[in-house]
């Protein structure tokens, strides 16, 4: 069931997620069409999201967002702000109570993992997106399985000095008894600045086929196939913090419910890493999160299983 | 039932690893109902490609760990290649033996021609050289009506049949492969002649006619009625002939026409994933029917080229893709779901969007009807036997 309705204000809204947000267009969106929008999400019952750039919205714009209850998403000043360099986390002023989004490379969060440990302290929740899930490969798993784990010591610190940062990565996993992915296309939809709706982002700045506009109402098609009971590889996995992102997977893989490899793995590595922190939380208080069961798994990949499966 | 004859079970139970060579595009006849919507004679592969893609494929032997191997050899037609076919085999041979590969004591050459150059003495060489190790199937339509009102010369005004050009060579064909099967397709227009072609491809001594109707959205609103007035009269034929003892039609097995579980008989009906096609240009594709020339509206999925090797994150949807995922709601409630078959590469074709999860259901009538004709065939021939045997007995 829809939820949730993005709206992108203009062309270089900043990317929060997976996807590079550069184009060529400069279109922002027009009073006319961001009031259709509204109305639309007001009578679908939609929690919307509104997606800035860096530059200032005009008093008009700003003056029709304040009509319906929403959160902002942006570079400054916004709910949820998304930092998209390292260099920039070195001057940014980070505030208890907001989220922050932290988008990086495989390789560059790695190497800044001190750092890392440094913005937990500041910050009440981070979620970690990275930008070159392409580029992970199985010779990673050990390197990122170690950097996660350095991780759990500041996490279970702060939690001791009564600070309950949570950072996607490792915490998700903990408060989750069922699948809990980005479900674009299922529960969110996105509007961009040309009127039209996307699955997500994603697809709408790399030019893939609208699913209707705010005249004609929506039209996915297909649109089972966004829904976790037609992902045969998602449906039997127990990462339930993947984003399972139908972006990567139609990138990767040509089909919006496959998850590839990659996307599996570093699920399953952060999964793993997640029991680990959890175990040392029950160290502390034996009883913490006892709904939560997070069982020893043999696979990091659970289309493995499949195909062992299919061949007996 | 001793004295009913079964269609055989395909080599190694099926499960051998499937490669397909498209060695041309190209091919003598101009068939009416052929998917190929793309043939042409400008892209023939070449030794060099051919080679790379033996030498990546044997080079991967962790990857491919089925037991056995069959190489398929596909067009266009075949045999129009056939000095590269016998240079691409014999490679193959030495080249497994060189590696101590598990597929050598293990493989099988297959070929499905349309039977005109059979008799060539090239290709009579090259069955010789590997008979042991060949699969050969020849098509043929059935009667000289039915195979000439589709299996046509290519560029030939007024259209000329190949009946002629294919059945002289059924005899040698025979000779060799005794146990050789037929495929005959069926599009709307062949309605009226399924029965005497089945039985004319008796006659000429075939003992097994795979047949199947094309997948692709064609009936008209009551091909399912012609389809099954002329299955029941093939029954009739048949059981009333004696023929079910040493003939086998593929429109009626036993195992059709009851509904699936939806846990317990979930796995997909298709291969495609699971073998492997090469062209020309060197690109790897889960199955021919991806490849450009066989695609109406859809680009081609290429999966990989013999320099880079296969990108496995592009199989993955087609190996863990199950029958219910891809089935809408009316195929997975059906009650006669078993044996309604599927060919994923029309199913890409023919769906809304760039996906092989939706099934084309375009054939359901004509499945209804088989079943419908299937139920009647098993009742009568059961019967039959039943009153048989109680009157030996008495």
């Amino acid at each position: 069931m829809l939820k949730y309705l993005i709206v992108l204000l203009d062309d270089n809204a900043v990317s929060y997620c997976h996807y590079s947000s550069k184009t060529e267009r400069e279109v922002s969106i027009s009073p006319d069409v961001l009031k259709k929008t509204i109305f639309w999400a007001m009578r679908e019952n939609l929690s919307v999201q509104f997606v800035y750039s860096d530059v200032d919205v005009s008093d008009e714009i700003a003056s029709l967002i304040d009509t319906i209850d929403h959160t902002d998403i942006g570079p400054s000043d916004a709910d949820i702000i998304v930092v998209d360099d390292w260099n920039d986390v070195s001057t940014m002023n980070f505030v208890k109570g907001r989220s922050y989004v932290l988008r990086s490379g495989f390789k560059d969060l790695l190497t800044n993992g001190e750092f890392l440990k440094f913005i937990l302290s500041l910050v009440d929740r981070l979620n970690i997106v990275i930008k070159d899930v392409e580029n992970f490969s199985d010779s990673d798993i050990e390197e990122y399985k170690s950097f996660l784990d350095s991780l759990i010591p500041t996490i279970v610190g702060e939690y001791r000095c009564g600070h309950q940062v949570q950072l996607n990565l490792l915490t998700d996993r903990l408060m989750l008894t069922e699948m809990n992915n980005c479900n674009a296309g299922y529960e969110s939809i996105t509007l961009a600045p040309n009127g039209e709706f996307y699955i997500c982002p994603a697809f709408y700045f790399n030019n893939q086929k609208s699913v209707g506009d705010i005249d004609r109402g929506l039209e996915i098609k297909n649109s089972q196939l966004y829904k976790l009971d037609h992902a045969p590889i998602c449906r039997i996995c127990d990462a339930f913090q993947c984003k399972r992102c139908v972006w990567l997977n139609k990138k990767m893989c040509r089909e919006v419910n496959t998850p590839s490899h990659q996307q599996c793995v570093m699920a399953h590595v952060e999964r793993c890493a997640s029991k680990k922190l959890l175990d040392e939380f029950r160290k502390i208080d034996s009883t913490f999160m006892s709904e939560i069961d997070i069982p020893e798994l043999k696979y990091l990949d659970p289309f493995d299983n499949i195909i062992k499966q299919n061949n007996k | 039932m001793e004295n009913i004859k079964n269609l055989r079970e395909p080599w190694e139970g099926g499960v051998a690893k499937n490669i397909t060579f498209i060695v041309t595009k190209d091919c003598q006849l101009a068939c009416k109902y052929c998917y190929l919507v793309g043939k042409n004679d400008k892209e023939r592969m070449s030794w060099e490609i051919a080679k790379q893609a033996i030498d990546y494929i044997l080079s991967c032997e962790t990857d491919f760990k089925e037991k056995s191997v069959i190489w398929d050899f596909i067009g266009g037609e075949p045999f129009i290649e056939i000095d590269l076919i016998d240079k691409i085999c014999d490679y193959l041979k030495l080249e497994m033996y060189r590696l101590r590969h598990h597929w050598f004591d293990s493989y099988r050459f297959s070929f499905s021609t349309n039977g005109i150059n059979y008799d060539s003495p090239k290709v009579q060489n090259f069955i010789k050289k590997n008979h042991q190790h060949l699969s050969i199937g020849i098509t043929i339509d059935g009667t000289q009506r039915k195979h000439d009102l589709n299996r046509i010369w290519k560029g030939e005004l007024p259209e000329r049949g190949s009946y002629k050009d294919v059945v002289r060579n059924i005899p040698l064909w025979l000779s060799q492969f005794p146990g050789g099967a037929t495929k005959v397709t069926i599009s709307t227009d062949d309605i009226p002649y399924i029965k005497e072609s089945v039985l004319h491809l008796f006659s000429l001594g075939i003992k097994e006619v795979n047949i199947n109707v094309v997948f692709e959205d064609v009936w008209n609103p009551d091909d399912d009625k012609r389809f099954e007035e002329q299955l029941i009269e093939l029954a009739d034929a048949i059981i009333d002939g004696d023929f079910y003892s040493e003939y086998a039609c593929s429109f009626f097995a036993k195992f059709i026409g009851k509904p699936m579980n939806s846990t317990t008989d979930n796995q997909n009906w298709c291969g495609a994933g699971k073998m492997i096609a090469v062209d020309a240009a060197g690109n790897f594709y889960p199955c021919t029917r991806f490849a450009a020339y066989s695609l109406r509206d859809k680009k081609p999925i290429i999966i990989g080229n013999v320099y880079d090797g296969i990108e496995k994150n592009l199989l993955r949807p087609f190996l863990t893709l199950d029958r219910t995922t891809q089935s809408p709601h009316k195929c997975i409630e059906c009650e006669v779901a078993s044996g309604c078959a599927w060919c994923q590469g029309e199913n890409y074709d023919a769906a809304d969007t760039d996906t092989i999860y939706q099934r084309s259901t375009a054939i359901c009538k004509m499945h209804k009807a088989r079943v419908r004709a299937n139920n009647y065939y098993w009742n009568k021939l059961y019967r039959k036997l039943e009153q048989e045997n109680s009157s030996e007995s008495c």
